[in-house]
């Protein structure tokens, strides 16, 4: 009955989701990674799983993002130290 | 289909699949602007939604999106602080036009509820998003000069 609305929310998940692995820096593969999580939340709503939803909405738009950054962070902070020392 | 899941449709192919481009290509500046105006699109189309589907719970959902959209656009601000203030974002015109654009859909929502406690939630989330939303741009453009020392 809501086809269209459907259709579009799969279009949009598919494009995000192939931008998340066609971008090869993480810090911006985070930055799609967390459109993707928001896309995603709208599209099981349209699927009418509110629940679903709302976890994803919790986990995909902050919790990752930030879990990613760190670790990039992390591992880039070295390198940055050793580059300076010489 | 009813006249708000079409307004929902229409938000959600022009303002989010923009984002969806908008993040997938260009410069840091413009993914960071994409992955903020994308939280501060879907959540009028999520309003929009609970609207179309006569389902006042899933007000929850743009509630949340409201709450955790700026807080995730703020952990990039945070981290990747060094990169934003060689080349800082610049876009306060589409910011408002979104802000703009989130105002309407609340006021259109609150409209057909009527006074009543799903009005009151309906402004708090009104707030949050266009508080929350200009609040994360002008961290992005380097406007809190104290999280500049990261």
């Amino acid at each position: 009955m809501d086809d269209p609305l459907i259709v579009v929310a799969l279009l949009l998940v598919a494009g995000s989701a192939t931008a998340a692995v066609a971008v090869r820096d993480p810090a911006r593969q985070a930055l799609v990674l967390a459109v993707l999580g928001t896309v995603l939340a709208v599209l099981f709503t349209v699927l009418q799983a509110p629940d679903v939803a709302l976890s994803q909405l919790a986990v995909g738009s902050a919790l990752t993002p930030l879990l990613i950054m760190l670790s990039v962070r992390k591992v880039r902070r070295p390198k940055r130290r050793e580059e300076t020392e010489r | 289909m009813n006249g708000w899941t079409v307004a929902a449709t229409a938000a959600l192919a022009v303002g989010v699949g923009a984002t969806v481009w908008g993040v997938a290509t260009g410069p840091l500046r413009r993914r960071v602007v994409a992955q903020n105006l994308s939280t501060s699109l879907a959540c009028p189309a999520l309003l929009l939604l609970s609207e179309g589907y006569d389902r006042p719970s899933y007000v929850d959902l743009a509630l949340l999106l409201a709450l955790l959209g700026p807080v995730g656009t703020l952990v990039f601000a945070r981290l990747l602080v060094e990169d934003l203030a060689a080349d800082p974002p610049r876009t306060w015109g589409l910011t408002y036009a979104v802000a703009a654009f989130g105002a309407a859909v609340v006021i259109a929502v609150c409209v057909a509820a009527g006074p009543s406690r799903a009005l009151v939630k309906l402004l708090v989330v009104g707030a949050l998003l266009i508080g929350g939303n200009l609040t994360a741009s002008r961290a992005l453009s380097g406007g809190f000069a104290g999280s500049r020392r990261g």
